[in-house]
């Protein structure tokens, strides 16, 4: 019985390739999109224009407090009737990048508060525009600091595109789901879909690893 | 050159770290500030390339009066080195790196001319073989003459040190204070935060004292040492000569 639902699901291997693909691009733009505005909302974050600063602390607040699926509810059920019209793959980068953006965005605001003072006074005392500083000076140290929790953020990314399966979009999840339909082994299907996810978050896992240590090593 | 006025200033409402300063600093003047821990050393002189605001009286350095509004205090700072007790060395950067950096992007220096004079002067500060180091590398000795060497490389008008050798292994001021006194010897104009008596006694034009946000005592070292005119100073100087 096994090895025969083993056999049957050989033929969904290109359904299952087509799920993880899915996944990897869901993943990969969100995090692109995600990870320039993080960027941004963290040099507002660690800013000194103090009431940006708490608007976006805000923003961030608001959806790192509330459940993701929800979210990607609102922007597919919710957003056309304001008028928004988006296919399920926007409206599933458009979650996926938001989310992204946020804790990206937190991730850099405390690498750039943790680069000591003591470089900001230097910069400054030789002229530097706070552009500049910020460019030449402050931003690669901070992101050289949170480069582990950004690879970490990465990964949370890939896990957390399987939600957006919910509004239909064929990813390695929701294959899954197809699959199973058809040959009734929730433990088997999952196992392999489970497997799936791993085989792209475990070099990330691996790499993050190897940063930190780098990281400390540096430190010393 | 640098010009203080009954210049005060607070920290918050209660902490009044500079009280009614009087200074002036002539051009190629070298003046030592000393003082106990507290007194206001490091905001004194961090005052003098705006790092720090004051609340009253009147800070003139090169012309350019640091109390007036929209002062352009980018342009002041390309004319004042500033020296660090921690070095401040930019980690990411080599030691050229962290001399051209500012040359290169504050003074818009090409990056062939920036490297050349880079090079020059590290050469002159005895790393030219370190040229190519992440400061990781380096001593503190070393990264302190880096950090020399960066200042300089902006062709400063005016160089402030605060403690440049408080942070370093006794074997390696030597190497640090060198570097400052022929810099003092080629006419440049000073204001070192130190307790190197040693170096005040070299190459000082003025010693001045320091005691709770106040100049105590200030006069030429012949007579600063010779014989100080107030018991806080004695004091002080009791402690920091004899070890
Ligand atoms: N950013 C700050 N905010 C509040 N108080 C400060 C700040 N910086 C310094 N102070 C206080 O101002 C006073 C003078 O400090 P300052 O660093 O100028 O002294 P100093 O003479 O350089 O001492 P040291 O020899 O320890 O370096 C101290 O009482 C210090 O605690
Ligand atoms: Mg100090």
């Amino acid at each position: 019985m096994f090895w025969f639902q083993v056999e049957r699901l050989l033929n969904y291997w290109p359904l299952l390739l087509k799920g993880l693909g899915m996944t990897v691009s869901l993943s990969l733009i969100s995090l692109l999109i995600g990870g320039v505005i993080g960027l941004l909302f963290g040099i507002i974050r660690a800013g000194r224009i103090r009431w940006l600063s708490f608007v976006v602390g805000l923003y961030i607040d608001l959806f790192r407090g509330t459940p993701f699926l929800v979210q990607v509810f609102i922007c597919f059920f919710i957003l056309p009737s304001v008028g928004i019209e988006l296919s399920a793959f926007s409206a599933g980068v458009l979650a996926l990048s938001n989310l992204s953006a946020c804790f990206i965005g937190e991730i850099v605001a405390s690498g750039i508060k943790a680069v000591p003072r003591g470089q900001s006074e230097a910069a400054l005392s030789s002229g530097f525009r706070h552009w500049q500083q910020l460019r030449l000076i402050i931003l690669p140290q901070a992101l050289r600091i949170v480069r582990p929790s950004l690879v970490g953020q990465f990964i949370l990314l890939v896990k957390d595109s399987s939600v957006i399966s919910a509004i239909g979009i064929m990813d390695l999840t929701r294959s899954g789901w197809m699959i199973v339909q058809n040959i009734p082994n929730g433990l088997l299907i999952f196992g392999v879909v489970g497997v799936g996810y791993f085989i792209i978050c475990y070099p990330m896992i691996f790499l993050a690893r190897r940063m930190e240590r780098r990281n400390q090593s540096s430190l010393l | 050159m640098i010009r203080f006025q009954g210049l005060n200033k607070w920290f918050g409402n209660a902490l009044h770290v500079l009280k009614d300063i009087d200074l002036d600093v002539a051009k190629g003047e070298v003046v030592v500030v000393c003082g106990p821990s507290g007194s206001g050393k490091s905001t004194l002189i961090r005052c003098v390339n705006g790092l720090e605001p004051f609340q009253k009286g009147s800070l003139t350095v090169d012309g350019v009066d640091l109390g007036a509004k929209g002062v352009a205090l980018r342009d002041l700072r390309m004319e004042v080195g500033f020296v660090f007790q921690q070095f401040n060395l930019y980690p990411h950067k080599t030691a050229l790196e962290n001399v051209t950096l500012a040359p290169i992007h504050v003074r818009g220096l090409s990056k062939t001319e920036a490297v050349e004079r880079g090079e020059a002067l590290l050469a002159k500060v005895g790393l030219a073989d370190r040229m190519n180091n992440y400061p990781s590398q380096l001593s503190g000795g070393q990264q302190q003459r880096v950090a020399i060497a960066r200042s300089l490389c902006m062709q400063p008008k005016i160089m402030l040190f605060d403690e440049p050798t408080s942070a370093l292994d006794p074997e390696m001021i030597t190497e640090v204070l060198d570097v400052m006194v022929s810099l003092a010897k080629e006419g440049m104009t000073m204001m070192v935060v130190t307790h190197e008596m040693g170096f005040a006694r070299k190459v000082a034009h003025r010693v001045v004292f320091m005691d709770q946000g106040a100049i105590v005592e200030s006069g030429e070292p012949a007579s600063f040492f010779g014989n100080p005119t107030h018991d806080r100073t004695r004091d002080f100087l009791s402690k920091v000569l004899h070890h």
